[in-house]
């Protein structure tokens, strides 16, 4: 069974389930499917720059190189962010009870963009106990989230759907900004036309 | 720099610039020198030494695996190890072979798997900056509401050109202020056809917002493809009527 995601919200722990909500489970997907002129089925491959060596699924791997073109180990590298200090890395959620005080706005919200939701839920009645209660009242709880830990917590949101459900909406915020007159934005400017480029017949 | 073609609630329109408003963590990885390391993409093995093609070679796999004990035939010594730069995405067929003329399909499924409809691969223009406007549609949702009822996973800022567009801009996102709502924005003659960035991109539905902070804007356009909802349970098909 599933690790639970447990809250911390007043004086008690409140653990979830969580079941990830995507448009395939509520909308049905689409799948491509690639036919030669016989009908048979196509998998997309790689052709590497020589022209005729073709690489498969599962044929390629990443490494990490040092400027002398020697192979590092992920594992003795360290990470640093633009400023030069070293990053360091977060614990996943599911270590320790995520502590409910933090609350966003409707604008801190909208202010990210929601790449994963899940569906949360509990034991007895949803409906039951002051978090619900708060919940229910519209406060959005925020907290940082690491599924797995990592370099960087993405934001997470927990808060009720307009169905009544409990859902974890995380995200990542953006650089939404207001706009003076003069920072316009700076469309693409044409080259000027040179009339003897067209006369030009050297075009190897 | 993308574009987007839009009117307001008096019908005026006009071609303004779309600004991406993603931030990333800029990561660098340092060696034990110190020294900034580089992530590559090697080859490790190409498809004329996969499990297939050994198959092939040496008929069953207990003969694979003889042959992998007493030599190295999944090892190309030319290639195994080379960086790859400036590849490209090709198709092949069952024998391994370059596929140069490939039809596309699309199945559609519902959402327990069981398939809806099988056509030709559709690849949807982009309709933002066509010739016809995006058109106000005047239907509003509260923030708060459209918070609990949809989720919004990208957004793009819209950026005045000249003096001209940023009256426009301004005004609007005075308008959605007053309004403290964001707006449905519909592509089509009738503003319901969903919003297409790019050629063969997913077609989202649009919700404008706009503030305003004394002479200053900021109108964002809310994408989203996927309502907060519950996806309903399906049973397994012994219990269905």
């Amino acid at each position: 069974m599933a690790k639970p995601l447990v809250f911390q919200f007043g004086d008690c722990d409140w653990p979830f389930t969580m079941n990830k909500v995507d448009r395939s489970r509520l909308y049905g997907y689409k799948e491509v499917e690639a036919l030669d002129d016989h009908g048979r089925r196509c998998e997309l491959a790689t052709l590497t720059a020589d022209g005729r060596t073709v690489v498969g699924r599962g044929g390629t791997a990443f490494g990490q190189i040092a400027p002398d073109g020697t192979w590092r180990d992920k594992g003795q590298l360290r990470p640093i962010d633009v400023d030069g200090n070293e990053i360091q890395s977060v614990p996943s959620s599911f270590g320790a009870p995520i502590k409910l005080f933090d609350v966003a706005t409707v604008d801190e919200y909208l202010k990210h963009n929601i790449r994963l939701v899940y569906q949360m839920s509990r034991e007895g009645d949803p409906a039951d106990g002051d978090l619900a209660a708060e919940l229910a009242r519209g406060t959005i709880f925020k907290f940082p989230y690491s599924y797995r830990g990592g370099l960087e917590a993405d934001a997470g949101f927990l808060l009720q759907g307009d169905d009544g459900n409990t859902f974890l909406a995380v995200g990542n915020p953006t650089k939404v900004e207001f706009i003076g007159l003069r920072e316009m934005a700076v469309l693409e400017e044409e080259g000027e036309f040179d009339e003897t480029e067209l006369m030009d017949f050297d075009m190897i | 720099m993308p574009e987007i073609n839009i009117a307001n609630s008096a019908g005026r329109d006009a071609l303004v610039a779309l600004e991406s408003v993603r931030s990333t963590l800029k990561v660098r990885w340092l060696d034990e020198q110190g020294r900034q390391v580089e992530s590559a993409r090697l080859l490790k093995g190409a498809v004329d030494r996969d499990l297939d093609a050994l198959l092939a070679r040496y008929g069953e796999l207990p003969s694979v695996g003889k042959a992998l004990l007493e030599g190295d035939p999944e090892v190309d010594l030319e290639n195994t190890g080379r960086l790859l730069r400036h590849t490209s995405r090709v198709y092949v067929d069952g024998d391994r072979q370059i596929v140069h003329k490939v039809h596309f399909w699309e199945i559609v499924r519902n959402p327990d798997g069981s398939q809806r409809e099988r056509r030709p691969r559709r690849m949807l223009d982009p309709n933002l900056a066509g010739e016809q406007p995006l058109r106000w549609s005047g239907v509003y949702i509260r923030r708060d509401q459209a918070c609990r009822k949809f989720v919004f996973s990208s957004k793009v800022q819209l950026r005045h050109t000249n003096g001209l567009t940023y009256d426009f801009l301004y005004g609007m996102a005075k308008e959605l202020e007053r309004n403290d709502c964001l707006m449905l924005l519909g592509a089509g003659a009738k503003s319901k056809e969903p919003l297409i960035l790019r050629r063969g991109g997913s077609p989202y539905r649009g919700f404008l917002e706009g503030r305003t902070q004394g002479d200053t804007y900021s109108l964002v356009l809310h994408f989203s493809d996927l309502e907060l909802k519950a996806p309903q349970e399906t049973p397994p098909p012994e219990a269905a009527p």
